[in-house]
């Protein structure tokens, strides 16, 4: 294989990967920011740095944690140029009540809103593990903290959930 | 035996946690199997509160309602010139906007590829540009910078072309379909978007004079291929 068709292969198979988990990271990056516009910054971000590095992504079944994890650090980095303005959440529900309209089933709807108002800590590993689909060791991994703390935040964020909407006992939470 | 109070700490964090030491205890205790019953149907509707499809920045723009203390007639008629006025803007400015600012921001974050004029062999550059399928005449100019980059999801040769009127960072965007010319000066750079047989190709510069010939004669000098 020449070095053109080499690079056109590589090409590809990085298309490929962003075209199908792309939604997948804009989803992650919205959770993690609650910004629409950061959420695109950061994705952008991030597929430049994948692509400068995508030789070292050894498994490209691994593509995803991969792509997951730089968006993570790029979320980090983008975070702490815009600290100050997202520190109201109350605006940001309001910025971003497209997104966690829900016409179809109201509970949905305010779920969606709770989950939006969780601190970070709680709402980044819940959605790893419900809509990302990861075990907790694979969380724990991802975020560079023990299992244990993964375990204690995933049950917080459900006993915060249970009680704001009550569905839970006061002192579950 | 797991106690209660165990169960419910590990199935609060993994509602769908199913060992031998999580079943045992759900047959002694129905009350934390009903508990767990309930937390595995909460994890349905988180999993789906989870789903959303973040939209477009621009896209979230709508009319505003008339103001209620005027006539009926006239607000309905206000209404529909704002609507058109609306729809007008998202379709012709807010494409304009976007891809202006994605290309502006695709060149700031690449500050190094305008910094050497040193001309790169025609393989460094036909290697970025073969897999598209393109070459580069020579009547574009030296070629300093030949890189195949991401933007907008999708793998892209990024070009420095050196012109006697100063460097021009080039864009091919075969993905990006564009009806006319979009022209735009954002953060100190002057650009265009030109529509191309396969997308469409942008030519932006800093303090370039007469941007628009000198686009038009790098995109004369692209051989499109098939």
């Amino acid at each position: 294989m020449n070095r053109g068709d080499g690079e056109t292969d590589r090409r590809r198979r990085f298309g490929d990967l962003c075209e199908s988990l792309r939604p997948d990271l804009l989803r992650f990056a919205w959770w993690l920011g609650r910004d629409r516009g950061l959420a695109e910054d950061v994705v952008q971000e991030s597929m430049l740095r994948a692509w400068k590095s995508f030789d070292a992504l050894a498994d490209e079944r691994k593509a995803k944690a991969w792509l997951l994890t730089i968006v993570r650090r790029e979320f980090a980095r983008s975070f702490e140029k815009k600290r100050l303005e997202l520190s109201d959440v109350d605006a940001l529900v309001a910025a971003e009540s497209a997104v966690l309209a829900a016409p179809e089933d109201d509970r949905v709807g305010l779920m969606r809103e709770e989950i939006f108002r969780l601190d970070a800590e709680y709402r980044e590993p819940l959605v790893l593990q419900v809509l990302m689909g990861y075990s907790t060791q694979e969380i724990a991994d991802m975020m560079g903290i023990q299992q244990g703390a993964v375990l204690t935040r995933l049950f917080r964020a459900r006993a915060r959930l249970r009680q704001q909407l009550g569905l839970a006992p006061q002192h579950e939470a | 035996m797991m106690t209660c109070l165990e169960f419910r700490r590990r199935i609060g964090a993994e509602p769908f946690a199913a060992d031998a030491a999580i079943e045992a205890h759900r047959r002694e205790c129905v009350s934390c199997a009903r508990h767990q019953d309930e937390l595995r149907a909460m994890d349905g509707l988180i999993q789906r509160a989870l789903e959303i499809n973040p939209p477009p920045r621009e896209s979230a723009a709508a009319p505003a309602p008339p103001r209620a203390w005027r006539p009926r007639f006239f607000a309905i008629a206000a209404s529909l010139v704002a609507g058109v006025a609306v729809a007008l803007i998202v379709l012709v400015a807010v494409p304009r906007a976007a891809i202006a600012r994605e290309v502006v921001n695709h060149v700031l974050h690449e500050p190094d590829a305008t910094g050497g004029a040193a001309s790169l062999p025609p393989a460094a550059v036909a290697a970025v540009l073969d897999p598209s399928g393109m070459r580069l005449g020579h009547g574009a100019g030296a070629v300093s910078f030949a890189e195949s980059c991401v933007f907008d999801g999708q793998v892209v040769p990024h070009l420095v072309v050196q012109r006697p009127e100063g460097p021009v960072t080039v864009l091919v965007l075969a993905h990006r379909s564009i009806s006319r010319p979009i022209r735009f000066a954002e953060q100190g750079y002057v650009g265009v978007v030109l529509p191309a047989p396969r997308g469409a190709i942008a030519v932006v510069g800093q303090d370039v004079a007469d941007l628009d010939a000198v686009a038009q004669q790098v995109f004369d000098a692209v051989e499109w291929g098939k």
